[in-house]
């Protein structure tokens, strides 16, 4: 940096700058911020191996390697016990319509609760804003969780309903299975549809919107032809989101389904540490992994078009 | 926004107030209730089969076992730990991948920095079972590998924060106080990193709060005597204790929410 700046007296002792000398600056110049890039490129590589190589990379390729080695080199035997046995045959329909389920319901309520804070803001929208970015903070188990105080045999809304209707027995028996499980995430994964959603219409020009309703267009109109179509990449990224937490979650399906509900995170963790099975727990962790991914590969494309960080 | 039908009682009118009532209902219905469950149970002497708890006590937290306080001595040293170390290597990263177009080795470092948000818990936290379980490192009988784990799990969130602060502004900063003659040192501490503190601040508050709350990883790989508040409660409400459980949780929430509100003013939108 220092070189292009030369003191303006030693300048004029010399009677001006040459061509010369104005070239030899450029070299060296670039030569700097050549040196400089590779100095970079290098500082880069060190942290993959040193930083993200043991704390990601290693792990995941261990996991790899697990699934697919037996005692005399390659198998697949991993595999066929994990999805052979006739307990887990059903298991991966089930994740993925626990996942469709949850995540589109979890969608469509976070991005009408968004348009309903943005576009019809009403007392207390701005506190409620506030506290879906705070449920962040919130452990997703402990959502499943205060549930069963509501909606489980002895919760307050049985009670409530059985009281109200003077019934003999509790009328929601659901919990405990995939409505309780979907419930839950819908609960805990709407919000995280509402903070793209509303970051994805702050960047909306307003004056498109009046300029909509000033000519005449409706509500829906306005929502179909303006809104929608500027918001579009903010919301599908938000959407695709939330069908990647809701595929990777755990402590839902823990606290709510473990007991007769058999997803592939149960099964793995089942496989795991109750048969201390690692290489089946690694096959279908692989298998797991694998849509995990190919969902998280699909969410960086959407985002990196929509330019919402 | 809205000019005309605010004032009259139109039937227009009276249907959208109905909607915003029934939205705001519903709000407060699926997200705010939940909190608030949690917090009645724990002081509740007792709730089984009525609508509001029986009565008031504090019984719960006067009950908490050894076993209970060593979980929470065990998630908040965890915590404080994944918090600090997160947030340096975010910052690290995050400086390491400022100003780099986005292909080559820069892209691929950014892939995998990010791809702890992408990876199940349960995977990761058997990946990392897998790989240092046994020799050539054993890390399985303490609390390292349960640092370690989160780290991976916190690390995308640490790195965002840090990267959502480097802005265009503030790379015109720096690139005039290197050209006043700054050594990058001097460059460093004086002028990035003062900038820097709201997001530093954030993602402290980020990394704590998500390192109190993660199950999924932590219960695959804790060795005996580290579980942490989070096993505890799960283990707990399995059983059916569930007003113990609830105890120990507010406790959690309110130390992440201390935590958020405390350090973090407002965390940078992402």
């Amino acid at each position: 940096m220092s070189s292009l700046f030369v003191p303006d007296s030693a300048v004029r002792d010399e009677g001006g700058i040459t061509d010369a000398d104005l070239c030899a600056q450029f070299a060296a110049h670039a030569a700097h911020a050549k040196r400089r890039e590779r100095k970079g490129q290098w500082h880069l590589l060190f942290i993959l191996l040193f930083v993200l190589g043991p704390l990601v990379i290693y792990p995941l390729a261990r996991l790899v390697m697990l699934s697919v080695t037996g005692t005399h080199g390659f198998t697949l035997h991993a595999y066929t016990a994990f999805f052979g046995n006739t307990q887990t045959r059903g298991m991966i329909g089930t994740t993925l319509g626990i996942l469709f389920a949850s995540a589109s319901i979890a969608s469509l309520l976070g991005v009408a609760i968004a348009s309903m804070l943005f576009f019809r803001p009403f007392a207390g929208a701005r506190l409620l804003t506030r506290f879906l970015e705070l449920f962040v903070a919130f452990p997703s188990f402990l959502v499943a969780f205060t549930l069963i105080f509501l909606y489980g045999s002895q919760g307050s809304v049985s009670i409530g309903l059985q009281r109200l209707f003077s019934l003999d027995a509790t009328p929601l028996d659901f919990l405990f299975g995939i409505g309780g499980v979907i419930l839950a995430e819908v609960v805990f994964y709407a919000p995280f549809v509402v903070r793209p959603t509303l970051a994805s219409y702050a960047t909306l020009d307003m004056r498109l919107v009046e300029a909509a309703r000033s000519l005449g267009a409706g509500g829906w109109m306005v929502a179909t032809k303006v809104v929608l179509p500027l918001a579009w990449p903010g919301i599908a990224a938000g959407t695709i989101l939330c069908f990647l937490l809701t595929l990777n979650e755990f402590g839902i399906l823990l606290v709510l389904g473990s007991a007769h509900l058999i997803t592939l995170p149960i099964a793995i963790y089942s496989a795991a540490t109750v048969d201390l099975d690692l290489p089946t727990a690694a096959a279908g962790s692989v298998v797991m992994l694998l849509m995990s991914l190919s969902l998280y590969a699909l969410y960086r494309r959407v985002n990196r078009r929509a330019g919402v960080r | 926004m809205q000019l005309s039908g605010s004032s009259r009682f139109t039937p227009g009118a009276c249907l959208r107030l109905a909607i915003t009532g029934f939205v705001a209902l519903l709000c407060f219905w699926l997200f705010v209730l939940p909190v608030v469950v949690v917090a009645l149970s724990s002081v509740a002497s007792h709730w089984s089969g009525t609508i509001l708890p029986d009565g008031v006590s504090t019984r719960w937290f006067a009950r908490l076992s050894s076993s209970d306080l060593d979980a929470l001595s065990t998630s908040l040293e965890v915590g404080v730990g994944v918090a600090f170390i997160g947030t340096a290597l975010g910052l690290w990263l995050a400086l390491a991948l400022e100003g780099r177009d986005r292909r080559g080795l820069g892209a691929l470092v950014d892939a995998v920095a990010m791809m702890g948000s992408g990876v199940p818990s349960v995977v990761l936290g058997l990946a990392v079972l897998i790989a240092y379980h046994k020799r050539p490192l054993d890390l399985s009988g303490s609390a390292a590998i349960v640092v370690l784990v989160q780290l991976a799990l916190v690390l995308p969130f640490c790195y965002r924060c840090a990267a959502a602060a480097l802005r265009p502004e503030l790379t015109i900063l720096r690139e005039a106080a290197a050209s006043l003659g700054a050594p990058p040192r001097m460059v460093l501490v004086r002028v990035v990193l003062p900038q820097l503190v709201p997001a530093i601040r954030a993602s402290l508050a980020l990394g704590f709060a998500l390192s109190l709350g993660e199950l999924g990883a932590t219960l695959t790989v804790y060795p005996p005597g580290f579980a942490t508040v989070p096993i505890v409660v799960v283990g707990q409400v399995n059983r059916g204790y569930y007003l113990p459980a609830s105890a120990l949780s507010l406790i959690l929430l309110a130390v992440s929410l201390a935590a958020l509100l405390l350090i973090a003013a407002r965390a940078p939108r992402r």
